[in-house]
């Protein structure tokens, strides 16, 4: 017999606290079971009782957004924007702002291999100093949410998504469609560009971001504790 | 086969007229109503549960968890006496509603 709790808790990710998710788990699991089963003593074989009973919950996300938005009275939607693209946006313009002023003010960035035959880079020293702070904000503010492991991470270093799809989709694109854009583009100044733009400002925002994670799940943890 | 606009509209009624007899689980419930009506209502999951939860919370019904024949444990469904009180207007709407449309078809093959 299909493990259906197993599958039930696969398909079904649900923005409510551990208690309301089980149980809601354990009912729509024994609902398939003896779905299947009744099917079974019919007279209709496994496979193709199990594929009727599967057809019962044909649209997870459907089942995902409706019991969502019954029990806790807010659209995933609603969950997905307030726990990542809020906070996405929050660090992305957080992290530009800072980059714009420090260009303003005129602070000077370092370059790298200036007088060797490789491409040169230009990070911003200040700006990664300061990055740990903003991974550290889009942390606090999908927690705060609610948001996921996956939708914390994503706040965190959402400030490097749009460099990393420029880098990886938008120039090799462009470098194919369009004849305007300098073909001379070395693969090595490509790695840099990375480098420079993704990796580098990708670390400071995990360490701030991690840090301050680490210390609201310990807090949370401890106000656990303390509220049995 | 009730088009989709009608069966929500009907599927709360049907709920709630299947409780009167006494309590049920989800897909008992799901069972009995499909068999009552030849199979035209029929539901899936994201049809029943949502509207269970959302009939719960209005107070029309009650889920308590309870352990079955088989063992397993189920949430079984009875009506309260706010959903009691809303059956009785609910099926008057929905008798005058069939009322009318047989009325007007009536009409039209006149």
């Amino acid at each position: 017999m299909p493990d259906w709790q197993k599958l039930v808790c696969r398909h079904l990710s649900l923005p409510l606290d551990a208690a309301e998710t089980d149980e809601i788990h354990a009912e729509l699991a024994a609902h398939l079971a003896d779905a299947y089963e009744s099917m079974l003593r019919e007279g209709i074989n496994n496979s193709e009782a199990a594929r009727r009973t599967l057809g019962l919950a044909k649209d997870w996300q459907d089942l995902q957004r409706k019991i969502t938005l019954v029990r806790s009275g807010k659209d995933t939607m609603t969950n997905r924007v307030t726990q990542l693209w809020l906070p996405g946006l929050a660090t992305f313009l957080l992290a530009t702002g800072i980059l714009a002023l420090i260009q303003i003010a005129g602070l000077k960035p370092w370059i790298l291999g200036k007088n060797s035959d490789l491409p040169i880079a230009v990070p911003y020293v200040w700006w990664l100093i300061l990055l740990p702070l903003v991974g550290a904000i889009g942390v606090y503010l999908s927690w705060r949410a609610g948001g996921s492991h996956r939708a914390i991470l994503l706040s965190m270093v959402f400030p490097v998504l749009p460099y990393l799809a420029s880098i990886l989709v938008v120039l090799p694109v462009s470098l194919i469609l369009d004849k305007f854009i300098a073909h001379n583009i070395s693969p090595m100044s490509l790695i840099l560009a990375l480098l420079g733009w993704v990796l580098a400002p990708a670390a400071p925002l995990l360490a701030g971001g991690l840090i301050t994670q680490r210390f609201l799940s310990r807090r949370s943890s401890l106000d656990a504790v303390a509220s049995r | 086969m009730v088009g989709s606009g009608i069966k929500r509209g009907t599927a709360e009624l049907a709920v709630l007229s299947v409780l009167q007899d006494g309590p049920l689980h989800g897909y008992e419930l799901a069972r009995r109503i499909e068999q009552q009506t030849n199979g035209a209502l029929r539901f899936t999951l994201a049809a029943l549960y949502p509207m269970l939860y959302r009939m719960e919370q209005q107070r029309w019904i009650r889920g308590s968890w309870g352990t079955g024949a088989n063992g397993r444990r189920r949430r079984c469904y009875r009506l309260s006496p706010a959903g009691k009180k809303k059956l009785a207007p609910l099926r008057r709407e929905w008798a005058e509603l069939f009322r009318a449309l047989r009325r007007l078809t009536k009409v039209a093959h006149a």
